[in-house]
């Protein structure tokens, strides 16, 4: 039996044999585990077992990459791949893969994740908590990831990584379409309070009762963290240089620019305990904190090496195998209270989740995204009832422009494909942002 | 594919107390390729097998899958399953409604086999779309282009006694430009896809298409002029029709949705259990959900758990009238599942999905519809949309489209919008065209997401005082 290590070094040196110019191969062997619940009680429980052995090459400046899944085939993949660089076409951009040696931050792993015994007891736990806030029911996903990656690469990069998390992310239901979301993300088990996600969740439902109808204007709005969460998604998503040079991006030529209010920070920092923490990317290159945003200003795009020679830049550590990525964005905190970000508003909203964010231009950052579960009114700093059928419809950039502060307090969220990937985020206050509704 | 394997496992799992037990095991041969503005940023080409097992055991469900395709491994994998299943202590036990077993094999045929396509014929494809872009008078300086194609291998067998074997073909290319005209932008996403072999890429005439669009974009800009707000009539064309058709009929329509299956991701269902012969719509207002066609995106012939598909009435003469299931939400609903039971993949639980959703054929021509419009918009495309989670509140933002004066299409419109509720838009439909178009999509739904091929579409459909924002 090979080392997911071992695979990776046969992989690079294969394929170099065989006439490879520049090779990254990337083991990994996963075991995640999953209980997914509704109207509390457990639909489903799953385990996915997967090894896999990514591999990428390049010859000629044609880039081409397969993916070995059954090893005694390895040879042949190999093979078959070299044939495809032959038959496939340079491309003038590449620029080579990171090379040299890297430091790497240390791995925290928690063995108590890899071996979590009974999920379901703390899907009960996040159930009942809802339960005890005052929600009727709730439904959700429970998951566990146990990853161990192996990269190696002819440039020189050899490295080994463990990946443990844990994450919960609970929808309770109180009265009629009343509803509340929480999430539980983290890295160690002894971190993990399913009952905080449930009991939110709940408070939320309760609070979210007799909805009346929402109205359309522009309104001061303090978006929860699980909310901004999908905001930081997008945000970060687009300083991916490739979106930049694809016109999938509000960031083109705006690096050293006003992008949002000196509110905002914005950073990436993969190598803090997190959902998505990893010592390097998928070209080997040692993780560090890149500040994307400061202070409002757009500081720098994230690169691999081939992004960041065409931007005259070296690599940020964002490699992904085809496009530079975020892996844990987050927004610095601010200096507020969660009370005292209350207080500013005079009358206004708490947006406590959203989802379906859709772009009508990326390029411009025209989008529109729809507030679910609690859309809470603010009166004089404190919650004052609850709205329903609105919808956020503004411009990324000009929003991002109106953020005026956040809170001290800092959340890690994820759910499901709309707060993607894993982010840290406080509670936000923006003024005047664009909402309407359906009309008639 | 090992379908000793398959059966190895299954036997193990009824040794095991299952009550049921589901093996599915299946082979992908996957080629990909993302060009962004002529240059070719990735070639993949790679085969994904595995297998995964389903049980019921004390009323809850397990499932587990893997790519270790050896003995020891299934071995395990089956015993973990069981185990998985036998912790969900529910207090209602998991049942199916029941199917007979069925015993068969079913493949897509292909005309030009995908097998036979090398790399340099689909490496030029997305050249030459490429170069016919960079080409056009009009600047289109944002050029992402990605083509895939899967030849899927699968075996579904059941402790029922349920044996399938099918292969399926599937490909798909889609485009995000952005055409740019002074310091003003455009964009569009276009996707082509179906089931079958090389002889789809041919007629979908992607060149031409995304020429046209491209175009089309830089017309929008050069001379559109802001969109009329207030009431009017709106003609929806194909491709908005199918996109209300998948949001505002398919997805509240799913059985697992409306029983709250979802509600934690992909949301629930305004609609309920006894909203059945509810009106919703206008007379005119016909959608239906059919796998059966041919060499669509979203076709298959038995779904993942064994069950023959058939087309679906979501609803008929503007009233609900079927919902879509798969064998658990029908049970639970006391009714029989319609095949809508779907998996991307080995490693992914089958859920309730829709196929093709559209907009059924009505009486009119194309030519009529618009003869009876004094004053009004047609808006042929969209950009940005979006719905909420119980599938009520929607807003769709025309890309290309047009004022209608007496009957022709005359001024181009920038930022058309609808922004309405679900009865909102079909109860104003008066009219609806003979002809349906289909495009190509990807339904996210599942968690893990799960991106499964289907068909939108529908012919022109024409709405009476509707608002325009």
């Amino acid at each position: 039996m090979t080392t997911l290590l071992e695979r990776s070094q046969y992989c690079v040196e294969r394929a170099r044999s065989l006439g490879a110019d520049d090779v990254i191969a990337i083991s990994v062997r996963s075991e995640s585990r999953q209980v997914r619940f509704s109207q509390s009680q457990v639909d489903i429980s799953q385990q996915w077992n997967e090894s896999v052995t990514s591999v990428f090459l390049a010859k000629d400046k044609r880039i081409v990459s397969t993916e070995v899944r059954n090893w005694a085939m390895a040879d042949a993949a190999l093979d078959g791949l070299l044939k495809l660089a032959r038959a496939s076409q340079a491309n003038p951009e590449y620029a080579g893969i990171a090379e040299g040696r890297f430091r790497y931050p240390s791995a925290r792993t928690d063995p108590k994740i890899k071996e979590p015994g009974d999920l379901s007891r703390h899907v009960h736990c996040a159930i009942d908590a809802a339960i005890e806030a005052g929600a009727k029911r709730a439904g959700g996903v429970l998951q566990t990831r146990n990853e161990q990656v192996a990269l190696a690469s002819s440039g020189g990069p050899e490295a080994t990584d463990d990946r443990t998390a844990i994450e919960l992310s609970i929808r309770a239901f109180s009265d009629g379409e009343a509803s509340g979301h929480g999430v539980e993300c983290a890295a160690r088990l002894s971190q993990f309070r399913p009952e905080r996600a449930g009991e939110k969740a709940g408070e939320i439902a309760v609070a979210a009762r007799n909805p009346a109808d929402g109205t359309e204007g522009r309104f001061d709005i303090i978006f929860d963290p699980l909310f901004f969460g999908s905001v930081i998604g997008s945000l970060s998503s687009m300083a991916s240089a490739f979106y930049v040079l694809a016109g999938l991006s509000m960031y083109a030529k705006k690096v050293g620019k006003k992008v949002a209010s000196e509110a905002v920070t914005l950073i990436d920092d993969p190598a803090q305990p997190s959902l998505s923490a990893r010592k390097f990317d998928d070209e080997g290159v040692a993780v560090r904190r890149t500040v994307i945003i400061r202070e409002g200003v757009l500081k720098t795009l994230l690169h691999n090496t081939t992004t960041a020679a065409q931007f005259k830049t070296r690599t940020t550590g964002h490699a992904g195998w085809i496009a530079p990525s975020p892996f844990c964005p987050a927004l610095v905190s601010g200096s507020h209270s969660k009370e005292e970000l209350f207080e500013e508003v005079r009358d206004g909203l708490y947006l406590t989740n959203t989802w379906y964010t859709r772009f009508q231009n990326y390029y411009t950052g025209d989008f529109s995204t729809i507030p679910r579960d609690g859309i809470l009114r603010i009166h004089k700093g404190e919650l004052d009832g609850s709205l329903k059928n609105i919808r956020v419809s503004d411009n990324l950039l000009r929003f991002c422009k109106q953020i005026e502060a956040a809170t001290k307090e800092r959340q890690h969220v994820h759910w499901w494909a709309e707060a993607d990937p894993p982010s840290f985020s406080p509670y936000v206050l923006a003024r005047k942002i664009q909402l309407t509704k359906s009309a008639m | 594919m090992d379908e000793d394997l398959a059966e190895f496992a299954l036997d193990l799992a009824m040794g095991q107390q299952a009550s049921y037990a589901e093996v599915r095991a299946e082979r992908h041969l996957i080629n990909q390729l993302v060009m962004k503005n002529g240059a070719l940023d990735a070639l993949l080409a790679a085969e994904d097998e595995g297998l995964c097992v389903k049980v019921v055991a004390k009323g809850g469900i397990g499932f587990a899958s893997t790519n270790e395709l050896t003995r020891p491994e299934v071995k395990r994998l089956v015993g973990v399953a069981v185990k998985l299943a036998r912790s969900a202590r529910r207090k209602e036990p998991i049942v199916f409604a029941e199917e007979p077993a069925v015993d068969t094999r079913w493949e897509v045929r292909q005309e030009i086999d995908l097998a036979g396509v090398g790399p340099e014929q689909r490496i030029e494809e997305l050249n030459s779309i490429d170069r016919s872009l960079a080409s056009l008078e009009v600047a289109v300086p944002g050029r992402m282009l990605a083509a895939s194609d899967e030849r899927v291998e699968k075996y579904v067998v059941t402790s029922e006694g349920t044996r399938i074997r099918s292969k399926v073909p599937r490909l798909n290319t889609y485009a995000y430009l952005t055409v740019k005209d002074g310091a003003e932008t455009q964009q569009a996403y276009r996707q082509f896809g179906g089931c079958g072999g090389w002889e789809l890429q041919n007629q979908w005439r992607v060149r031409e298409v995304l020429a046209a669009e491209a175009q089309a974009l830089g017309r929008m800009i050069r001379e559109g002029k802001k969109s009329p707000e207030g009431k009017t009539t709106l003609i929806c064309g194909s491709e908005v029709a199918g996109i209300a058709a998948h949001e505002a009929s398919g997805h509240p329509t799913e059985g697992d949705r409306i029983l709250g299956r979802e509600q934690s991701q992909a949301g629930g269902s305004f609609i309920t259990q006894a909203m059945i012969g509810t009106r919703i719509g206008s007379p005119a207002v016909t959608i239906m959900d059919d796998p059966t066609v041919e060499h669509s995106y979203g076709h298959f012939v038995y779904d993942d758990e064994g069950v023959r598909a058939r087309p679906r009435f979501l609803f008929k003469k503007g009233l609900i009238h079927e919902f879509l299931h798969n064998r658990e939400t029908a049970a639970r609903m006391g009714t029989r599942s319609n095949g809508s039971s779907r998996s991307v993949n080995y490693n992914r639980e089958a859920i309730v999905r829709m196929s093709n959703t559209f907009v059924a054929p009505g009486d009119h021509t194309e030519e009529e519809l618009f003869a009876d419009v004094k004053s009004g918009i047609y808006m042929k495309s969209f950009t940005e949309w979006n719905i909420d989670d119980k599938r009520y509140n929607q807003k769709y933002i025309g890309r290309e489209a047009y004022l209608i004066e007496n009957g022709e299409l005359t001024t181009p419109l920038k930022r058309t919008i609808i922004e309405t509720t679900t009865p909102g838009f079909w109860m104003a439909v008066d009219a609806v065209s003979r002809t349906v178009r289909y495009d190509a999509a990807h339904c996210g739904k599942g968690d893990p997401m799960q991106g499964i091929p289907v068909f939108t579409g529908g012919p022109l459909v024409r709405l009476r005082e509707v608002y325009m924002k």
